[in-house]
């Protein structure tokens, strides 16, 4: 038994101590964070305007169509436009797009962290797309039409009646879709950043013993995620409570 | 306007959907007054809600003209916007907002489209809840009243417009039997108020007490119309019979 200690106090050393190397994980978990970060103002900025094309084309296609103008056929196109993005984006794995952000876009440029939050920005945009526009379409049409004929335009509509509607009801989806961002970054290394995941598999290899730093980096992972779901459901309650 | 012409005039108008195949409306001409209330009445799909709300475009007419007040509100200059603001529609289901209170529900139109004074808006408001009973219920959400108190909301949120004419699409059918009485109540007391009104309802004794005419309609066509009197007591088309046997 005493020997076990021992030999896991020596491990714990080597990997955490020596050399520092416990800044390693920290370092990488400060990656990590800036990344998701970036990624998911990002994302929250090219999901909401998405939403809007998608939704006001959806919602005005036939008002529009009585009229064809050139309004029309701006939206029509920017609707297009969106739906290849979402179609490419929620269609291929958010590696390939880093690796082609990085290799084949941004390939003159040599800041591999400025060309993941990028790359995460963008696939994130794509699900809070969705998200948002879901929230919207899931208001009752009633809604609209009461906005509409009292006399509001479609835009004051959205703002005054059924943003506020959406915003309580997607809030929790939301902060989940940024839960699911801070674990899909752990795929940064690929492009040579030094992440929390990355800096973990750099202990191992330089130390050859793999149990100490990947169970760490694990756990690092896990109590983020389990702090973070424990505030979703906080905030998820409270909206309910809020509610009539 | 010529106190002469009628305050909305329809031509020919119609709704097809799925290219022609459905023929909700099927060529409507139609007219209404000032201080009128027009009740249509007819079976389930006979295109009823599809014309109501053609009037105010919440449904977007195949073709025909719907002249308001001297301008066809189908062409493409019109600000259907300022227009709806003059024709308020009641709904089936009242579609409050449940977010807001029922008095930030009255002043949100009157205070952000007529941008009106909130205080103003606010006293005209407790006024008209006042009028409709409600006077309590100021500070409570749309899911803390009943079905007829929500109703009796959505009408007095209407009238924060003051609107010009009322749209109504069976504004009771959605009710329990004992909050009908209610609702009817405030429509009455509106129509002998002067308001313009079109009111899609089956419920046959307030066409017969408050109507000024009933409107017959079957397969997004007119068939009949004339005074309450003449359609209860001596319906001429059939189909108008057929139906009368059926609802009284
Ligand atoms: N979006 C739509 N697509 C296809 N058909 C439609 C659509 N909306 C309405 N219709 C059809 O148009 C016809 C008229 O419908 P409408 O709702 O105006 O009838 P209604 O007289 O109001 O009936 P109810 O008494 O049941 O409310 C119906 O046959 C209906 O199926
Ligand atoms: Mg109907």
């Amino acid at each position: 038994m005493a020997t076990y200690f021992a030999e896991l106090k020596n491990d714990f050393i080597l990997n955490f101590i020596d050399e520092g190397r416990w800044r390693w994980l920290w370092e990488g978990l400060g990656n990590t964070l800036i990344i998701t970060f970036v990624a998911l103002l990002m994302g929250l900025a090219i999901g909401i305007v998405i939403a809007a094309v998608r939704s006001t084309f959806d919602k005005n296609r036939e008002s529009m169509e009585m009229h064809k103008g050139f309004g029309y056929y701006v939206l029509k196109l920017s609707n297009a436009i969106c739906h290849l993005y979402l179609t490419v984006i929620r269609g291929t794995p958010v590696v390939v797009q880093l690796l082609i952000m990085y290799f084949i876009v941004f390939a003159t440029s040599r800041d591999s962290l400025m060309v993941a939050m990028i790359a995460f920005g963008i696939n994130s945009g794509a699900y809070v797309a969705e998200i948002l526009r879901g929230g919207i379409m899931s208001i009752d049409n009633g809604q609209f039409e009461a906005g509409r004929s009292l006399g509001f335009n479609y835009i004051q509509t959205m703002i005054y009646i059924i943003i506020p509607q959406v915003f309580k009801n997607v809030l929790p989806v939301l902060c989940n879709e940024f839960i699911v961002l801070l674990k899909e970054t752990s795929v940064a290394g690929y492009v040579g950043i030094v992440d929390l995941t990355k800096a973990g598999d750099l202990i191992r290899g330089r130390t050859f013993s793999a149990f100490m730093p990947l169970i760490a980096v694990a756990l690092i992972y896990l109590i983020m995620v389990v702090i973070l779901t424990a505030l979703v459901g906080v905030l998820e309650r409270r909206l309910r409570k809020n509610e009539r | 306007m010529n106190g002469n012409t009628p305050y909305i005039v329809v031509n020919d108008l119609q709704k097809h959907y799925k290219g022609g195949a459905i023929r909700a409306l099927d060529g409507i001409d139609f007219s209404i007054n000032r201080g009128e209330v027009v009740v249509i009445i007819g079976p389930s799909g006979s295109g009823k809600s599809t014309f109501l709300r053609s009037l105010n475009l919440l449904e977007i007419p195949t073709h025909g003209d719907i002249i308001v007040n001297g301008t066809n509100i189908i062409e493409k200059n019109v600000n259907i916007d300022e227009h709806r603001q003059k024709m308020c529609m009641v709904f089936q289901h009242f579609n409050l907002f449940p977010h807001m209170t029922v008095l930030k529900n009255m002043t949100l139109a009157p205070v952000k489209l007529l941008k009106k004074p909130q205080a103003e808006v606010e006293t005209k408001a407790l006024n008209l809840l006042k009028r409709v009973g409600l006077s309590d219920r100021a500070y409570a959400y749309p899911d803390q009243l009943s079905g007829g108190q929500k109703q009796r909301v959505a009408i007095v949120r209407a009238l924060m417009m003051e609107p010009d004419v009322m749209l109504f699409d069976e504004p009771t059918s959605a009710l329990d039997p004992e909050m009908v009485g209610e609702v009817l109540e405030v429509m009455k007391e509106l129509a002998s108020d002067g308001m313009t009104m079109v009111v899609v309802t089956h419920e046959m004794g307030f066409a017969r007490e408050v109507g000024s005419r009933v409107i017959f309609m079957d397969d997004g066509r007119i068939l009949e119309q004339g005074s309450p009197a003449d359609i209860f007591g001596n319906p001429q088309n059939p189909r108008l019979k057929d139906f009368l046997s059926k609802v009284l």
